[in-house]
């Protein structure tokens, strides 16, 4: 009887979830026995290969898909990034989730009311081309921008030249802009992954400001599969990975760049540096002048060469070029005489460093870091002992100063030598994976040339060229949000009028949320296009369903390892019936095909692709081919045994990581192709050569007994998307942490309600105190990107409006040059 | 045959993959409901995150530890309750079971919890993860761990990778002055 209640109550519970599905008990036996043992026994029941989409770290996974529904979810075993989280997990509740956007709708009421009424797709698109047209003819393409995440970023490229527009910016100034710039000065790299630890060998992984568990579940998987490492966490909070066997070093927010210096004098004062390292591979024994620029063979000679960077060289007792150079000296000071018989003074980078660094003794970093002097002088001397990594930043735009706290990493790596060896911090190797377009020469003319051929001639250019608005303002920055609402609401540098957002939430991602919901207000055109209603939503005044992961394919590199290789997004299930969404490849395409119908004819669009289904079997199809074909022409492969092996096990390996090449075989991207300790890149650009702690300029430091740090970071759970789903009710954290000698001060029970007011934004919030060690006295945490959503097309009883968004307490300071934003802040608390 | 579970508390990040995947993929019919465990305000899945902060904050993951002395199958007055015979774990025979729900107060653990709608004590292993587990695979919150904190397997078999684990480990079991005697490994380092 018991028996017959549990499986009919099952089949019950299927049927109102799948319409077709008899409620019979032999019927859901067989799904339970199916998905148990996924095997196919029927047809119905499948594993496909994916990967995953519900962050932007892209984890290999295979999707269980029983009668018509995503049923369950494992790691691809053997896959460079295996993956799997909560957030993975949660894809069965999302989707069919009755949250989801389902049809276009357009906007009736203000902006902001979310007054909605839906549309068929041809007058949404129809009407968004037509205000698009009437921008354009008004201010140009370039008053066309949009904004993005991870998901399409492959193809924004595309769209940029689809809408003529420079304006393709993403949410990178609010995430690794300061490791990426940093990464570029000091190693010649790039955005992450371009390097990164050695997880599976290393010994003794140092997390400054990252923990393992925010994003890439293969960088947890290869960290786990490692006995002998150590783990130590420099952070405000205890993130998830401190449950663990690791060591958790509460640290003042904003004070990491002292942290690291004084681990680099401890280092360089005990002379626990790998001083052939530095010699060879680095510009630490480059002669700097007393005007900071370094002495090059021009400065001596007529004529000479200025990319010959001098040193002195201990073998000939006498300056060589540092490519001659046998021996040269780290430590050489003295006088140098120029081609114009001037006598100056010169000392090597290294001194420098060393003489910055010893402004950060461990007793004087302790007062400005909280972290006592003993433990840094022991993680110094594990580091450098113990052949340690740090890691070299992720998700660190948090205070203003964090570009320096990233050179200073790297460089704390640079100083053991452990570069691109073994355990050490790598070069991960390139899939050399093809744009979608590039621009091409032919005969003289320029084209740009999409991965399946199309050719856009340059007359359709449109404003591509034109400087893009971020760049006018922060010219090293990959990109920077904050510049477009300043194009918004100044117009400054120029005006921008329609904004595409497309699968992100800037209101939960960007610093000052009041000035990006002013930037909202007075656009012309507002475009969302998304899955769930974000709170932008709210905003716009069209608003297109997007698809999820599941619905769609794509072939792309794999991010999260450091052997070159790509993996396959298959499209696992079709949409649940009745949820007219379209991939926002289409619906871009088609938004320009009736505005633009020229741009999105020579960018190989066809009228019969309006046609969703011969967009999905020719364009698609175009698309893949065009980008296999070319992978296969670089790696010079067999096309039907890459497809092959691509699809049978969901990833192909182009090339495992090769240890010792940069910077020991290949010169670097920086001006001396060497690592560079002291930028030279940093100095054409006005900036600093070497790292330095100041306080954080992003907001005003706490200072009363009720005043703390407000400080914010992701976890495992961290993503716009699955925290709207039903299990983030129970194991989402919607909490505000204090520490308890706080909470005791300020009479605060575990559980409590109290106001927060931004000292400097004075926005005010509600939310409830979690009495907890994971947070470092002074300091309160909240995970970002999570609650305190505010869309009205949510439920009013919805779990996610509770807890708070930090990002209404920050204020807008973006670094000058580097263009990375701060979502940091300091309150004032008061009990309720 | 003794199946045991084993959990390394050294490697786990916490990231819900097992917490969720087990819901999702044992109860997918009360996924939707806005209470779907009222009796453990949880989600309708078998495994329970409890943090405890006596001192250094300390993750637990709360299911049920197989205990070879069971206190739900001492108190279960129609034998609903059992070991099983071929695999050691504790389970329960759904056609004997009456509702009396002393097996839920008798567990110390809190490790059951109540259906919605069946009513019927649930616990781990699900409906699904008993299947997987008779055709000789590892049950899903093993097979989704990304941080390689999980491993089940028969402790009586010295080469199963569990007991492998176990040997070369400094291990607990929960509670374990309750002499409770449960098949539930935390390895500590």
């Amino acid at each position: 009887m018991k028996l017959k209640r549990r499986d009919f109550i099952k089949a019950a519970g299927l049927t109102a979830l799948t319409i077709s599905l008899p409620a019979s008990k032999v019927i859901v036996d067989s799904i339970r026995r199916e998905e148990a043992e996924g095997a196919s026994l029927a047809p119905e029941v499948r594993w496909v290969k994916t990967f995953c989409g519900m962050c932007g770290a892209l984890c290999g996974i295979e999707v269980l898909v029983s009668y018509g529904r995503p049923a369950g979810v494992r790691p691809i075993l053997g896959h460079p990034q295996p993956g799997l989280c909560g957030r993975s997990s949660s894809l069965r509740w999302l989707w069919d989730s009755p949250l989801r956007l389902k049809k276009p709708m357009k906007r009736v009421g203000e902006r902001g009311e979310a007054r909605f009424v839906e549309v068929d797709w041809d007058t949404a698109l129809n009407e968004i081309a037509s205000k698009l047209r009437s921008i354009v003819e008004k201010y140009g393409y370039k008053a066309i921008a949009i904004t993005h995440h991870d998901v399409w970023s492959y193809y924004m490229p595309l769209f940029s030249y689809l809408l003529g527009t420079p304006n393709v910016i993403s949410h990178v100034s609010m995430c690794h802009v300061n490791g990426t710039v940093a990464r570029g000065h000091v190693l010649g790299a790039g955005g992450p992954p371009t390097v990164d630890p050695d997880y599976e060998n290393a010994s003794y992984l140092l997390l400054i400001g990252r923990t393992l568990s925010t994003a890439s579940m293969g960088v947890v998987n290869r960290a786990t599969s490692n006995e002998k490492l150590r783990i130590v966490v420099v952070d405000p909070r205890m993130p998830e990975v401190g449950f663990g066997n690791v060591e958790w070093v509460p640290i003042i927010p904003g004070t990491d760049a002292a942290f690291v210096l004084s681990l680099i004098h401890v280092i360089i004062e005990e002379g626990l540096y790998d001083a052939e390292f530095l010699k060879r591979y680095t510009n630490a024994p480059f002669l700097i002048k007393p005007d900071e620029s370094p002495l090059t063979e021009a400065d001596i000679i007529e004529g000479g060469d200025t990319r010959k960077y001098l040193v002195w060289d201990l073998k000939v007792k006498g300056l060589v070029d540092h490519k001659a150079a046998a021996d040269p000296d780290l430590l050489y000071t003295g006088k140098v005489k120029l081609k114009d018989d001037r006598e100056i003074d010169v000392k090597t980078a290294f001194i420098l460093l060393k003489e910055r660094a010893s402004k950060y003794k461990p007793e004087e970093a302790e007062k400005i870091t909280g972290v006592d002097a003993r433990t840094i002088r022991r993680i110094a001397r594990e580091f450098a002992l113990y052949r340690g990594v740090a890691d070299d930043t992720w998700y660190v735009s948090k205070n203003g100063n964090d570009y320096d706290n990233v050179r200073a990493i790297l460089i704390l790596n640079t100083l053991i030598g452990n570069i691109d060896k073994p355990g050490g911090l790598c070069y991960a190797e390139s899939a050399r994976f093809p744009s979608i377009i590039t621009v091409r020469t032919i005969e003289g003319k320029r084209y740009a040339e999409t991965v399946y051929d199309a050719r856009m001639p340059e007359e359709l250019f449109g404003d591509v060229g034109a400087p893009r608005v971020d760049r006018v303002k922060y010219r090293l920055t990959p990109s920077t949000f904050d510049a477009i609402l300043d194009a918004i609401i100044k117009e400054d540098p120029y005006p921008i009028k329609a904004l595409f957002v497309i699968g992100t939430s800037p209101i939960m991602r960007d610093m000052n949320t009041s000035k990006v919901i002013e930037a909202y207000k007075k656009l012309d055109l507002l475009v969302v296009i998304d899955v769930l209603p974000q709170e932008d939503v709210d905003y716009a005044d069209y608003v297109l369903p997007d698809t999820i992961f599941l619905e769609r394919e794509e072939i792309a590199s794999t991010k999260w390892t450091l052997h070159a290789s790509v993996q396959v997004q298959n499209r696992v299930i079709d949409p649940p019936e009745g949820y007219d969404v379209r991939d926002a490849l289409w619906v871009m395409f088609e938004i320009v095909r009736r505005a633009f119908p020229e741009r999105a004819v020579a960018l190989g669009w066809s009228s019969e692709y309006a046609n969703y289904k011969k967009y999905e079997e020719e364009f698609l199809h175009k698309l893949d081919e065009g980008i296999i074909s070319k992978l296969v022409a670089t790696w010079k492969l067999d096309k039907e045994a890459f497809t092959r092996e691509l699809n049978e096990k969901g990833y192909y390996i182009l090339k495992r990581k090769e240890y010792y090449v940069r910077p020991y075989k290949t010169a670097l991207g920086t001006p001396s192709g060497k690592i560079e300790i002291y930028s030279l890149t940093a100095l054409a650009n006005k900036l600093d050569p070497l790292p330095d702690y100041s306080p954080p300029p992003a907001y005003t430091l706490p200072k009363a007994p009720n005043e703390f740090y407000l400080v914010n970071g992701k976890g495992p759970l961290t993503s716009v998307h699955a925290s709207l789903m039903e299990p983030m009710k129970y194991v989402g954290d919607r909490s505000i942490w204090m520490n308890p000698r706080d909470a005791e001060r300020l009479g605060i029970r575990d559980g409590d309600l109290i106001e927060l007011e931004g000292i400097d934004t004075r926005a005010k919030a509600v939310a409830r105190v979690k009495v907890t060690n994971r947070v470092r006295e002074g300091v309160l945490f909240v995970y970002s990107q999570m609650w305190g959503r505010r869309s009205k097309l949510l439920p009013q009883n919805h779990f996610a409006r509770e807890g708070i968004n930090p990002h209404w307490f920050s204020k807008d300071y973006v670094i000058p040059i580097v263009g990375g934003g701060a979502s940091n802040s300091s309150v004032r608390v008061r009990k309720l | 045959m003794r199946l045991a579970y084993l959990w390394d508390s050294t490697k786990c990040i916490a990231c819900m993959a097992c917490v969720v995947s087990c819901a999702g993929s044992n109860y997918s019919e009360i996924m939707r409901f806005e209470e779907p465990n009222p009796m453990r305000k949880w989600l309708g899945g078998n495994i329970r995150v409890v943090i405890r902060e006596v001192g250094r904050p300390e993750l637990r993951l709360v299911s049920c530890f197989h205990c070879d002395k069971p206190p739900c199958v001492l108190v279960c007055p129609t034998r609903a309750s059992h070991i099983d015979r071929d695999t050691g774990l504790v389970l329960l025979d759904e056609t004997k079971c009456i509702g009396c729900k002393a097996c839920i107060v008798a567990c110390p653990y809190g490790a059951r919890w109540l259906h919605p709608t069946t009513l019927l004590p649930e616990k781990c292993p699900g409906p699904v993860c008993i299947d997987i587990i008779r055709g000789g695979r590892k049950p899903i919150c093993v097979s989704v761990c990304p941080a390689n904190a999980r491993d089940f397997g028969d402790i009586d078999d010295p080469n199963s990778s569990i007991s492998i684990k176990i040997s070369k480990s400094k291990s607990e079991r929960p509670l374990e002055s309750l002499g409770t005697e449960p098949k539930y490994f935390i390895v500590k380092g």
